[in-house]
C-alpha cells in the first residue's frame, strides 16, 4: 500500500473490455439463468418413497452439506472476491456468481420442501451444524476468505467450486443413473453447470493474477495450493466416509473426489495431483456429469437441464420476404 | 500394458450401467467403445434378466399359469388352437432375435415385458410380447398373426407403446395413444373436458385440448362485463388433473393445450412458460401449442398490428365457435365488425415472443392452420393438434343439457399409432405387404377400441377408424447406405419413400373397405370420393430425381407406383371407398425406436451417442443404429445439420402424409430468436404443417467439459 488510490466512482463500461473473458462468462452465466421453480420436483415424490430410510437420510444430509457450501459461497465467498477484481467487469461477474450461489442454496430447500417433512428437514439441518467434518470444511474455507491474500482467496474459492461440492453432487448423480430422483438430478445438473463455470472463471482470474507475481511468490502460492488441497482432502475423506459408509459408496466417491481435485488444480493452472488409476470415476457418474445440454428427454419426464434464456434479435423485412 | 490389465479387471467388475455409460467416453485411442455397450447388454441378461425370469417347462404350463393367475386375457388365446399357439411361438423364436443395444433390452424389460404382480420377476421375453400383440391384432386370423409376428420381429413394423405394452394382458390400459378434445365456451364443456382428461389419462393416453373457444379474461358473463377469468385458470385445472392421473403408475398423465394466436389471452398463455413467471400462473408440465393462420404471417410480413378477437363475440356474430371459422378468411370482416371486441398487438412481436419462449422452454408447438386445412382431404375443419403435433383431424362440438347429460355428441379425435422402420422395410421382400400388414394391425386397434367414458371420442373413432402409420430410422437407413441426411439424395429418397408408402396405405385401406363393404363416415364428401385427392399423383409423374435413389429402390426390388397404378387405385377408391378416414401420421417415436434399434422418427440423430433420460430409466446411453467408428461422417447430428435441411426433408415427406409429422427444430446456442423465426417462416413456406419442439444445444464452455466425453466433443 505504498500509494493510496484516489477513489473515483466509475461507471462500468461494457463497451470497453479489458478482458474479453469477462463478457464471455457474463453472457454464459446470464443465458444460464434459472430458478428452482422451473423443475417439476413433485415428479420425484414417488421415486423418493422408494428409497430406504437410510438412503433418504444420507441424501438429505448430502444436500444440507451442499446448502452450507452454497450459503458460504453466496454470502461470503464470491463477495470477498469483488475487492480483488482486476477489472470492473470482473466485479459484475462476481455479483452474478454470488446471486446464483444463493439461488442454489435456496433450491436445495425446494427439494426438501417437496420431498420431506418439516421435522426431517430440521433434523438434517441440525446434522449439518453438528457434523465436525462439515464444520471444519467451512471453517477452513472461511478462514481464507477472511484473510488478506487475494490469490489465496481465489485458490480457496476455486477448490470450493471445483472440488468440495462434488462429494455431495455424487449422490444425486448416482441416483439418477439408477433412475431415481431424476428431476432432482436435473436441478443438481443445473447447479453443476453453473459451478463448472464459476470454478473455471475464478481459476482463470487466479492465473491472470499469478502472471503479475514474482517467481518466488508463484512458488509460494503453488506450495500453498497443494497444502490447502491436502488439508481439505484429509477432511473431505473423513466427511465422505461419515456420509457414505452406510451405503457402501465411499470408495467410489473417493475416486470421484480425486478426479475433481485434479480438475480444480487444472482450473488453477497446476498439474494434477492424483494418478490416473485412483481418479477413474465410475463411468455412469462421469457421463451423468456432462454439463452439456444434449440429453434427449420426453415430455413425461420433466424439463431437463437443456434450455437457456434466448438471445433476442428482431427480424428484418428481408426475413419476411415471401 | 498396465492400462489393458486395469481395463480388463475394470470391465469384469463393472455393472451394466457403468459399461453402458462407457459408450459416452472415448477409449485411449479416441474411439467410441461400442463393444462396451454390447457387453452391457450381455451383462444385463446374465446378471439381471435371466436371474429374474420365471421358468416354465413348456408352453402349455406357461400359458395355463398366465391365464389362471390372470396375467393373460383368455379370450385372446381362445381365438386360436393350441397347436397354432405352439406354431406361432416356435416361429417367433426361430428368428433368433437379439437386442442391438443395451438401451433396447433395458427399455423393453423395464417398460414393456410383463412382470409378476409384485414386480419382482419377468414373465415375458421379447418374442412373447410380439406373439401376444400379433394374436390380439390378428383378431383370430392365423395367417395375419404369423405375418404380424414376422413384421414385428424383423423390426419392419412396431406398434406404438400403448398397443405393444397392453396387448393380451388381463390387467391393462387401452391400446390407443392419443386423444384430442374440443372445449367449448361454457362451464359444462370445461368441466367435461377435465373429467375426460382424467379418464383418458387413466387409460393410457396423452390428451390435447383446444382452448380457442373459451372466452378471454375480462369478457362478460351473462352480459356483465369483466367477469371471465380466461384460459389460464383452465390450464391450471388441467395441469393438476394430469398430475393426478397416471396409468397404474406406469407413466404420468400428459397433456397439451392449443390456442389460436388471435385469441385475446395469447400473450398471457405464452407467458405461463416464462422462466420468471409467477407461481400462480406458471405452467410446468402442461405442453403448449399455438394455432397460426396464414393471415398472421402476412401481417408480420407487412410489420402490421394483428387484432385479437373475443371468442365470445365471434360466436355470437357467426353462430359457430371461434375455432370453426377461418381467421384468415374472416380477418378483415371481423376487424370491421363493431360487434366483435378486439385488442391488438404487433404481429412480429408475437413471433419474437414465441421464439423467446421456445428458447426458454421448448414450447409452444405451432400448427399452421391454413396449410393443414388446404391439404386436408376430409370435409370439415382442423383446428388443433395433439401432444406430439402429428395428429390432424376434423372435429365437431358436443353440446350438453342442463342436467349435464349429452344433448348432441360431437366428434372428438383419437389416434392409434405404429411406425415402420425404414431400413428394415426397405429390406422387406414384399414392401407393399409390409405396409398392408401395418395398416391392418392399426385398423384392428381402432376396431378394438371403445372409450365409453368419453363418448365424443368413442363416436369419433366409430365414425372415422382413423389410424396413423408413422416412420422411423430415416437417418439410420440413409447412413447405412452412405447417404448424407439432408443431401439431394437424402431428400429425394424421402420423397419417393413416402410416395410409395402412401400408395400402399390407401390401397390397403381400400382393400379393407372392399372386404367389409364399409367406409369411414362421410367418405362421400371427401376428396377421396371425388377423386380430387389423386390428381397430383395421376396428373404428375413421381420418380427418383437421382440415380442413387433409383438404384436403392431397384436393388431393394421395390416397385415405385406409376401413374397407371394411381389411376387404377383412384377408380377403385371412388367405387369402393376406403375404411380409414386418416392413414398416416409420423410421431416422434421415443421408446419404441430404442427397442426397434431405430433413429427417432425422420429426424437426424440428436447425438451420435444419445443420452436418454426418462423417469423410469434414469440416464442411459444409446448408440445411433448402424454407427461404427468407420462411418461417423454420415452421422452429423441434428444441430450440425441445422434446421434448413431438416425442413426440406420434412417437406418432401409432408406432401404424401394426410396428417402431420412431429418436426423438431434444432439450434446451436449461437442462434437468436431471429434464427428461430426464420426457420418458422421457411417451414411455413415449404408447406410444413406443424412444428413440435424447438431444442437448443448449449455446449460446455471450453475448459469446463468432462474429459474424454463423446457427447461433449463430437
Amino acid at each position: 500500500m505504498a500509494e493510496t488510490k484516489h477513489k473515483i466512482a466509475r461507471p462500468v463500461n461494457w463497451n470497453k473490455l479489458e478482458d474479453p473473458m469477462d463478457l464471455e462468462v457474463w453472457n454464459r452465466l446470464t443465458s444460464n439463468f434459472w430458478l428452482p421453480e422451473k423443475v417439476p420436483m413433485a415428479n420425484d415424490i414417488q421415486s423418493w418413497a422408494t428409497l430406504r430410510p437410510e438412503e433418504q437420510l444420507v441424501t438429505m444430509r448430502a444436500f444440507t452439506g451442499l446448502t452450507l457450501l452454497d450459503t458460504i459461497q453466496g454470502t461470503v465467498g464470491a463477495i470477498s472476491l469483488i475487492p480483488d477484481a482486476l477489472t470492473m467487469h470482473e466485479e459484475a461477474v462476481y455479483t452474478n456468481i454470488s446471486f446464483m450461489e444463493s439461488v442454489h442454496a435456496k433450491s436445495y430447500s425446494s427439494i426438501f420442501s417437496t420431498l420431506c417433512s418439516t421435522d426431517e428437514i430440521e433434523q438434517a439441518f441440525r446434522w449439518s451444524e453438528e457434523n465436525p467434518y462439515l464444520q471444519k470444511k467451512a471453517e477452513i474455507v472461511l478462514g481464507y476468505y477472511r484473510g488478506d491474500d487475494p490469490l489465496k482467496r481465489k485458490v480457496a474459492s476455486t477448490l470450493l467450486e471445483s472440488f468440495l461440492f462434488y462429494s455431495g453432487f455424487y449422490l444425486p448423480m448416482y441416483w439418477s443413473s439408477r433412475a431415481k430422483l431424476t428431476n432432482t438430478a436435473d436441478l443438481i445438473r443445473l447447479i453443476i453447470r453453473d459451478e463448472a463455470i464459476h470454478g473455471y472463471y475464478i481459476g482463470y482470474k487466479f492465473q491472470k493474477g499469478m502472471e503479475q507475481e514474482t517467481e518466488a511468490r508463484r512458488e509460494e502460492i503453488k506450495a500453498y495450493t497443494y497444502d490447502l488441497l491436502l488439508e481439505l482432502y484429509d477432511n473431505e475423506i473423513k466427511y465422505t466416509a461419515d456420509l457414505y459408509d452406510g451405503l457402501g459408496l465411499t470408495e467410489d466417491v473417493k475416486h470421484f473426489l480425486h478426479y475433481n481435485a485434479n480438475k480444480a488444480l487444472m482450473n488453477l493452472g497446476f498439474d494434477p495431483l492424483f494418478p490416473r488409476e485412483v481418479s477413474q470415476v465410475n463411468p455412469a457418474i462421469l457421463s451423468a456429469l456432462s454439463p452439456n445440454a444434449d440429453e434427449n428427454h420426453d415430455f413425461f419426464s420433466g424439463s431437463g437441464s437443456s434450455y437457456v434464456i434466448g438471445k433476442h434479435e428482431a427480424t428484418s423485412d428481408d426475413d419476411w420476404d415471401f | 500394458m498396465e492400462s489393458t490389465l486395469m481395463e480388463k479387471t475394470q470391465a469384469s467388475t463393472l455393472g451394466y450401467h457403468e459399461l453402458n455409460a462407457m459408450l459416452n467416453l472415448y477409449n485411449d485411442e479416441g474411439k467410441i467403445q461400442f463393444d462396451k455397450d454390447k457387453l452391457a447388454a450381455r451383462q444385463y441378461f446374465l446378471e439381471h434378466v435371466n436371474m429374474n425370469t420365471v421358468f416354465f417347462h413348456n408352453l402349455k404350463e406357461r400359458l395355463d399359469f398366465l391365464v389362471e393367475k390372470e396375467y393373460y386375457e383368455p379370450e385372446v388365446l381362445d381365438m386360436y388352437s393350441f397347436e397354432f399357439l405352439t406354431k406361432i411361438h416356435d416361429y417367433a423364436f426361430s428368428f433368433k432375435f437379439r437386442f442391438e443395444s443395451f438401451l433396447g433390452a433395458f427399455k423393453f424389460f423395464t417398460s414393456y415385458a410383463m412382470k409378476t404382480f409384485d414386480g419382482a420377476h419377468y414373465l415375458e421375453r421379447f418374442e412373447h410380447r410380439v406373439v401376444m400383440t400379433a394374436l390380439v391384432l390378428a383378431e383370430g386370423s392365423e395367417e395375419r398373426a404369423l405375418k404380424l409376428v414376422e413384421e414385428m420381429i424383423t423390426g419392419r413394423f412396431q406398434p406404438a407403446t400403448p398397443t405393444f405394452l397392453n396387448c393380451g394382458k388381463a390387467q391393462r390400459g387401452e391400446f390407443v395413444s392419443c386423444f384430442l378434445l374440443r372445449t367449448e365456451d361454457n362451464m359444462e364443456s370445461i368441466a367435461r373436458a377435465i373429467n375426460s382428461s382424467l379418464q383418458l389419462s387413466k387409460r393410457g393416453g396423452g390428451v390435447a385440448l383446444s382452448l380457442t373457444n373459451i372466452r378471454e379474461s375480462g369478457a362478460p358473463i351473462k352480459k356483465i362485463e369483466g367477469q371471465s377469468s380466461g384460459v389460464i385458470p383452465v390450464m391450471k385445472l388441467l395441469e393438476d388433473s394430469f398430475s393426478y392421473a397416471n396409468q397404474l403408475g406406469a407413466r404420468q398423465g400428459a397433456g397439451a393445450v392449443y390456442l389460436n394466436v388471435h385469441h385475446p389471452d395469447i400473450m398471457k398463455f405464452l407467458d405461463t412458460k416464462r422462466e420468471n413467471a409467477d407461481e400462480k400462473v406458471r405452467i410446468k408440465t402442461l405442453s403448449l401449442g399455438v394455432v397460426v393462420p396464414d393471415v398472421t404471417l402476412e401481417l408480420a410480413k407487412n410489420n402490421e398490428d394483428m387484432y385479437l378477437f373475443s371468442p365470445y363475440d365471434v360466436e355470437k356474430v357467426y353462430g359457430v365457435p371461434f375455432s370453426d371459422i377461418s381467421v384468415t378468411d374472416k380477418y378483415q370482416e371481423m376487424v370491421d365488425d363493431a360487434r366483435i371486441k378486439k385488442t391488438k398487438i404487433k404481429a412480429r412481436q408475437l413471433f419474437e415472443t414465441i421464439a423467446e419462449l421456445q428458447f426458454e422452454s421448448g414450447y409452444p408447438y405451432i400448427v399452421y392452420e391454413d396449410t393443414v386445412n388446404r391439404t386436408n382431404p376430409i370435409e370439415g375443419r382442423i383446428n388443433m393438434s395433439n401432444l406430439c403435433s402429428e395428429i390432424l383431424q376434423v372435429n365437431t362440438p358436443t353440446t350438453y343439457n342442463a342436467d349435464l347429460s349429452y344433448n348432441e355428441i360431437g366428434k372428438d379425435i383419437s389416434c392409434n399409432l405404429g411406425s415402420m422402420n425404414i431400413a428394415m422395410a426397405m429390406d422387406s421382400p414384399d414392401f407393399g405387404g409390409t405396409v398392408e400388414a401395418a395398416i391392418r394391425a392399426l385398423t384392428a386397434v381402432s376396431d378394438l377400441s371403445a372409450i365409453e367414458s368419453v363418448r365424443s371420442i368413442q363416436y369419433g373413432n366409430d365414425q372415422s377408424h382413423a389410424i396413423g402409420l408413422g416412420q422411423m430410422n430415416l437417418h439410420g437407413y440413409l447412413a447405412r447406405e452412405r447417404v448424407h441426411y439432408g443431401s439431394e439424395e437424402g431428400i429425394d429418397f424421402t420423397n419417393i419413400y413416402f410416395y410409395t408408402v402412401v400408395y400402399h396405405a390407401i390401397r390397403a385401406s381400400n382393400l379393407i373397405a372392399i372386404e367389409r363393404g364399409k367406409v369411414f363416415g362421410n367418405f362421400e364428401n371427401s376428396k377421396y370420393a371425388t377423386g380430387e385427392f389423386f390428381n397430383k399423383y395421376t396428373q404428375e409423374e413421381w420418380k427418383p430425381a437421382t440415380a442413387r435413389v433409383a438404384e436403392l429402390f431397384a436393388t431393394a426390388g421395390i416397385a415405385i407406383p406409376t401413374q397407371e397404378d394411381w389411376s387404377a387405385l383412384r377408380d377403385s377408391v371412388m367405387k369402393h371407398g376406403i375404411y380409414n378416414q386418416n392413414l398416416q401420421a409420423v410421431p416422434p417415436t421415443g421408446s419404441i425406436s430404442y427397442i426397434n434399434n431405430s433413429t427417432s422418427s425422420i429426424h437426424p440423430v440428436a447425438s451420435k451417442i444419445e443420452i436418454r433420460k426418462e423417469g423410469k430409466l434414469g440416464r442411459v446411453y444409446y448408440p445411433a443404429p448402424f454407427l461404427t467408428n468407420d462411418n461417423l461422417e454420415f452421422y452429423d447430428d441434428a444441430y450440425e445439420i441445422g434446421p434448413e435441411k431438416i425442413i426440406e426433408t420434412y417437406a418432401a415427406a409432408t406432401q404424401h402424409v394426410d396428417q402431420g409429422l412431429s418436426l423438431t427444430l434444432f439450434f446451436k446456442d449461437t442462434a437468436t430468436t431471429r434464427d428461430v423465426n426464420k426457420a418458422q417462416i421457411q417451414a411455413w413456406r415449404a408447406g410444413i404443417k406443424t412444428i413440435y419442439y424447438v431444442r437448443i444445444r448449449q455446449m460446455a464452455l471450453e475448459g469446463t467439459e468432462v474429459a474424454d466425453c463423446v457427447s461433449c466433443m463430437l
